[in-house]
C-alpha cells in the first residue's frame, strides 16, 4: 500500500544504501593502502620472482695440456634444451619440441636449477636453427650453451687424465658444503679428480627478464662462468698415443719416465675407456658392460693391479747380496739347471743348465739357480728390507688417485697371518719374484728409475705446471729428490753392467740392435691362470740415463717375447721422434 | 555547481582513466591508432556512449517509463536468442550477438532497471506485500536465469542483486527482506551443485589462492602482486612488469584496476575508488531528492548496479572478492558494457535535472 509511511520508508532506505556504499567504499581504501603501502615490498619482491630469471652457468673447467702444449683435456661449447618451468607443461613441451625437431627426447628429464628442465643436450647446429625459428610455438623453451668436457686423445689417456661427471647424490654428502650443486661436474678419476682444485672453475649465473610465456626479453646482468687455472703435465700425448697402440689388443701396462727429474712421460693401461661416453652420460646397460666386464677397463693396471714381478725382481736379490758382501764380482756358482736342497729340486727356467755364474752373467742370462744361492744366504728378511727403501710395498707419494703398494712377504707376516712358519722354499721363490710377493707395475718402474740414477730416488709426478686463465705459466713443478739410497759404487756398476749384457748377450736379445746403449731386464711371471705375464724393463743411455721404461703384458709369454718387442718398438720411437741428448751411439 | 554537473564531470573523469588505462595495456599499442587497436576503439565506444548519454539525458524519463514492458520484452528475447544464435568466446561460453559485436547481457543491466523502476511504481499500492514481491521475484529471475546459463555468473548477479535492491528500496519489510535472503542462501549453497568446474574452482582459489598458484589462484595473486609492486606512487607510466610483461591475465578487462595500480600505485588506483566513490555517491543522494518515485527507483537502482560492479571488480582485484568476470564500469575495455553505463549516467543527469528544474520553476514560476 502506498502511503506517506511507505514513501518514508524508501527515502530512509535509500539513506541506508548510501552507509553500505560508504562502508563498502572505506573497505576498498583500506584493502588497497594495505596492498600497496604497507605490504608493497613483499609484493615487489614476489613480482620479481615472476619476471626476473636466475640463470646459473656452469663452471668451468681448466684445460689439461701434455708436455708440449697439446690438449688432453679441454670444454667444448655445446647447446642444450631448456624449460622455464611455469611457461609450459612439460609433457606439452616435449610433445611440441619433438615434432619441431624430427626425434624423441629421452624419457627423464634432469632439473639443473630450480624451476628449469632440461628436455635436451648437444644440440646440433641445425636443431639449434630448427628450434630459433620455432620459438613463437615454444614458450618458455631456451636454448642455453654449456661447457662439455672432451678428451681429443680419447682411449689412450682415459686412466690418467681420468673423467668428469655429474655429483651423485652420494658425493653431494661431501661436496655439498664445498659450494657444489647436484648438477655441477667434478672430476672422477686420474688428474681430474687429483687436481679438481686446480682445475674446477668459477660458477656464473645469469640475470634475466622473461615476460609471463617464458620469452627472454633482455639480459639484465651477466656474469659469466670462469676457470683459474688449466695444467701442464709432464705426459707426452703422441707418445702415450703410439704406446697405447703398440699393446695391441694384449691387456698390460707402459710406463716411461724421466728417472732424474721423477716427470712421466707416459702412463698407459690396456683396455681402457672413451672418456667422452662417460662425460655425455652413458645409459645403465653400457655402465654394467663397462664395469662387468672381466677385463677391468676401469683399473689402471699402472698404479692399481699387482702382479709377481718374475725375474725383474732379481735386480734387487742382487743388489742386496751385493751390498751386504754376501756375494762379489768374483762369487760364482754352478747352475746344472737346478738346486737340490732338503731333498727337492728347485729347477731353473734353463733346465740344461747355465754352468758357472757370477752375478753379470746371473743377471744377463737371468739364472735362477745363482739367486737360490744367493737367497739362501741372504735370507728373506734382508731382501724385504732392500726392497722395501726401493719403495716396493710402499704407497708412492703420486699424483693419481687410488694409487696401490704391492706386498712383501716375511716370516713374522707368515706367522703372525698364516700361523705357519716360513720355510726355505719360500725363500727361493721370493728370489726369483714368485710367492707370495706381489708388486704394482709402478713400483717396478721405480725400482729401475732408482737404478738409473744409482740410488737417487725423485719424486714420480704427472703435474709439470699450472697456468693461469691467461695461460702464463704461474707454478712450476720442480724435481723433487726424495730420498738417496746408499749402496756402494761398484755395486751399481755391476748390476747396470749386468743389465747391459740382458740386451748384448742374454734375454733381452729382441732389443738388440737399437741405435743406443740400454741397460734393462726381463721378467716372466708365473700365472696359473694362463700364459705367464710378460716383464720387460730398463733404461737409456745406460751412460747417463734419460729414460726408465716398463713394459707389462698380461699373458705375454716370457719376459723376452711380447714386452721386449714392444719395448724395442718404443725405444726406436722415442730416439726418432725425441732423440737423446748423449750416449747415442 | 549543481550535482548534474559535477555527475558528468565524474564519469568523463572516469572514462579519460579507462582510455588511458586501457591504453597502457593494449597488446596493439605498437601499431598506431587504427580500430585494431583496443584503445581506439575504446574512444569509438566513447564517442558512442556519450552520444546515447545525452539521449537519456534529454528524453523524459517518465516518457521512457512507459516503455517498461517492452523494455522487459527486448531483454528477454536478446537473452533468448544469445542462447540460441549466439556466438561463443575463448572461454566457450555464449555471451555474443553479431557475431561477437554485441553483449546482450549487458544491456539487460539497463533493460531490468528501466523494467523494475517501471513495473514498481505502476505496482506502488501493493508495496510490501508478498504477492508483488512473488511477481517482481519472477519477472527478474527470467534475466537472470537465462544470463546465469550463457555462463555468466557474474553478470547474473549484477541482476539479482538490482532486484534485491528495489526490494530494499521500496521498502519491503524486515521480515521479507530475509526470507528471501534466506532462500536465496539455501538456494545458492545447492546452486554450488549447478556451478561449472571452472566457477568452483574461481572460489575455492580466492579461498586460498596459494593452493595452487600456477592454476585457479593465478589470477588472484598476480593481480594481487601487481597492485603491492606499485607502492605508493607505482612504477611509472607504461613501465609495471606485471601487466607490460604479461604476468596478469585480462589486463585490459577484468584486472585494469590491478595493472593502472602497477604503473600509478596507491595515488592512482586511490583516484578510481574516489571518482565511482563519488559517481555511486552521487546515485543515492539524486535518488533521494528526486521528485516521484520512478525517478527514485531508477537512481538508487543504478547506484546499485554501478555500486555492486565497482565493489565486486576492485573487490576481485586486490583478492577480497572471488574472481566473477565483472568489468570495471568506465575503465573495463569493453563496448556494450560502455555504452549501458553511459545510457544510465544519462537517466541519472536526467533525474537529477529534472528536479532542478521543478524546484526553479516552483521557485519563479
Amino acid at each position: 500500500m502506498w502511503d506517506k509511511e511507505t514513501a518514508e520508508r524508501t527515502y530512509h532506505r535509500i539513506g541506508i544504501l548510501g552507509w553500505i556504499l560508504f562502508a563498502f567504499l572505506m573497505g576498498l581504501f583500506l584493502r588497497l593502502w594495505y596492498l600497496s603501502v604497507l605490504q608493497g615490498d613483499w609484493y615487489r619482491e614476489r613480482s620479481e620472482r615472476n619476471w626476473v630469471r636466475i640463470i646459473p652457468l656452469q663452471a668451468l673447467r681448466g684445460n689439461v695440456y701434455d708436455c708440449n702444449g697439446k690438449i688432453l683435456a679441454e670444454d667444448l661449447p655445446r647447446f642444450r634444451l631448456v624449460l622455464l618451468e611455469g611457461s609450459m607443461k612439460v609433457e606439452e613441451a616435449r610433445n611440441k619440441v619433438e615434432k619441431v625437431l624430427g626425434r624423441g627426447l629421452g624419457s627423464e628429464f634432469r632439473e639443473i636449477a630450480p624451476g628449469e628442465i632440461v628436455l635436451l643436450e648437444d644440440l646440433s647446429l641445425e636443431e639449434v636453427i630448427k628450434v630459433e625459428e620455432a620459438q613463437g610455438d615454444l614458450p618458455g623453451v631456451v636454448v642455453e650453451s654449456y661447457p662439455l668436457r672432451f678428451y681429443p686423445a680419447s682411449e689412450a689417456f682415459s686412466h690418467v687424465v681420468g673423467y668428469v661427471g655429474k655429483v651423485t647424490s652420494e658425493e653431494f654428502k661431501s661436496l655439498g658444503p664445498l659450494g657444489y650443486e647436484v648438477w655441477d661436474r667434478v672430476g672422477k678419476g686420474g688428474v681430474e679428480l687429483f687436481y679438481e682444485n686446480l682445475l674446477r672453475g668459477e660458477k656464473g649465473y645469469r640475470r634475466i627478464e622473461v615476460d609471463a610465456l617464458g620469452r627472454v626479453r633482455r639480459v639484465l646482468e651477466n656474469h659469466p662462468a670462469r676457470f683459474e687455472n688449466s695444467i701442464v703435465l709432464t705426459l707426452d700425448r703422441d707418445f702415450q698415443e703410439y704406446c697405447y697402440g703398440l699393446l695391441g689388443n694384449h691387456r698390460g701396462t707402459i710406463i716411461i719416465g724421466k728417472p732424474s727429474t721423477g716427470e712421466v712421460l707416459v702412463l698407459v693401461s690396456k683396455p681402457g675407456f672413451d672418456p667422452n661416453d662417460l662425460v655425455k652420460g652413458l645409459s645403465t646397460e653400457k655402465w654394467t658392460k663397462l664395469t662387468q666386464n672381466e677385463a677391468k677397463p676401469f683399473t689402471n693396471r699402472a698404479v692399481q693391479a699387482t702382479y709377481s714381478p718374475g725375474s725383474i725382481f732379481k735386480l734387487l736379490v742382487a743388489i742386496a747380496g751385493l751390498d751386504e758382501g754376501i756375494i762379489s764380482a768374483q762369487t760364482t756358482f754352478f747352475c746344472p739347471g737346478f738346486l737340490e736342497y732338503n731333498d727337492k729340486h728347485y729347477y731353473c727356467w734353463n733346465r740344461t743348465g747355465h754352468g758357472t755364474v757370477n752375478v753379470e752373467k746371473a743377471i744377463a742370462h737371468s739364472c735362477n739357480v745363482f739367486f737360490y744361492n744367493l737367497a739362501l744366504r741372504l735370507g728373506p728378511e734382508k731382501i724385504a728390507s732392500y726392497a722395501q727403501k726401493f719403495g716396493l710395498g710402499v704407497k708412492p707419494d703420486f699424483d693419481l688417485p687410488g694409487v696401490k703398494e704391492g706386498f712383501l712377504p716375511t716370516p713374522n707376516w707368515k706367522r703372525q697371518a698364516r700361523r705357519e712358519i716360513w720355510y726355505p722354499g719360500d725363500t727361493l721363490n721370493l728370489s726369483i719374484g714368485q710367492g707370495y710377493l706381489l708388486v704394482t707395475p709402478f713400483e717396478i718402474y721405480r725400482l729401475l728409475c732408482g737404478i738409473a740414477t744409482r740410488g737417487k730416488i725423485y719424486r714420480p709426478h704427472l703435474l709439470k705446471g699450472v697456468l693461469d686463465s691467461k695461460g702464463r705459466l704461474i707454478k712450476d713443478n720442480r724435481a723433487v729428490l726424495e730420498r738417496e739410497i746408499r749402496i756402494k759404487e761398484s755395486t751399481w756398476n755391476l748390476l747396470i753392467n749386468g743389465m747391459k749384457r740382458v740386451v748384448t748377450q742374454g734375454t733381452g736379445y729382441a732389443c738388440r740392435g737399437i741405435p743406443v746403449e740400454l741397460a734393462a731386464k726381463t721378467g716372466t711371471a708365473q700365472n696359473p691362470h694362463g700364459k705367464d705375464h710378460s716383464w720387460f724393463g730398463g733404461f737409456f743411455p745406460v751412460e747417463n740415463p734419460e729414460i726408465t721404461f716398463l713394459v707389462f703384458v698380461e699373458n705375454g709369454g716370457d719376459g723376452s717375447g711380447e714386452a721386449a718387442h714392444i719395448a724395442n718398438d718404443l725405444i726406436r720411437w722415442f730416439l726418432e721422434k725425441r732423440g737423446v741428448e748423449r750416449g747415442r751411439r | 555547481m549543481g550535482e548534474d554537473k559535477v555527475l558528468v564531470a565524474v564519469v568523463v573523469a572516469l572514462c579519460l582513466v579507462g582510455i588511458l588505462a586501457v591504453y597502457s595495456v593494449d597488446p596493439m599499442r605498437g601499431e598506431g591508432w587504427g580500430v585494431r587497436s583496443f584503445f581506439g576503439r575504446q574512444i569509438i565506444w566513447n564517442i558512442a556512449g556519450w552520444s546515447l548519454f545525452l539521449f537519456f539525458a534529454f528524453l523524459d524519463y517518465r516518457f521512457l517509463a512507459r516503455g517498461g514492458w517492452l523494455f522487459y520484452l527486448l531483454m528477454c528475447l536478446s537473452l533468448g536468442g544469445v542462447l540460441l544464435f549466439g556466438t561463443g568466446d575463448e572461454t566457450g561460453a555464449r555471451r555474443w550477438l553479431f557475431s561477437q559485436s554485441v553483449q546482450p547481457a549487458e544491456f539487460a543491466k539497463l533493460f531490468l532497471v528501466l523494467f523494475l523502476g517501471f513495473y514498481m511504481n505502476a505496482n506502488k499500492e501493493e508495496f510490501d506485500s508478498y504477492a508483488l514481491l512473488l511477481k517482481s521475484g519472477v519477472l527478474s529471475l527470467v534475466p537472470v536465469a537465462l544470463v546465469f546459463v550463457e555462463p555468466d555468473l557474474g553478470t547474473s548477479l549484477v541482476l539479482l542483486i538490482t532486484w534485491l535492491g528495489t526490494l530494499f528500496v521500496c521498502g519491503f519489510g524486515g521480515r521479507k527482506l530475509g526470507v528471501v535472503f534466506g532462500g536465496l542462501a539455501v538456494l545458492g549453497s545447492s546452486g554450488w551443485l549447478f556451478l561449472k568446474e571452472y566457477q568452483k574452482k574461481r572460489i575455492m582459489a580466492f579461498l586460498n589462492p596459494w593452493k595452487d598458484p600456477l592454476g585457479s589462484g593465478y589470477n588472484v595473486l598476480q593481480s594481487q602482486i601487481a597492485i603491492g609492486a606499485g607502492g605508493l606512487t607505482g612504477q611509472g607510466w607504461l613501465s609495471g612488469k606485471q601487466s607490460q610483461l604479461r604476468f596478469l591475465p585480462a589486463r585490459h578487462t577484468d584486472f585494469i584496476f590491478a595493472s593502472f595500480c602497477e604503473q600509478t600505485g596507491f595515488l592512482g588506483g586511490a583516484l578510481i575508488l574516489l571518482l565511482l566513490g563519488v559517481l555511486v555517491w552521487l546515485s543515492v543522494r539524486i535518488a533521494r531528492n528526486a521528485l516521484d518515485l520512478e525517478g527514485k527507483i531508477f537512481a538508487s537502482l543504478i547506484g546499485v548496479v554501478f555500486g555492486f560492479q565497482f565493489f565486486v571488480n576492485t573487490g576481485m582485484n586486490m583478492g577480497i572478492m572471488p574472481v566473477t568476470g565483472i568489468p570495471l564500469p568506465f575503465v573495463s575495455y569493453g563496448g556494450s558494457a560502455l555504452l549501458v553505463n553511459l545510457a544510465m549516467v544519462g537517466l541519472l543527469y536526467n533525474i537529477a535535472n529534472s528536479r532542478r528544474k521543478e524546484v526553479g520553476r516552483r521557485r519563479f514560476g
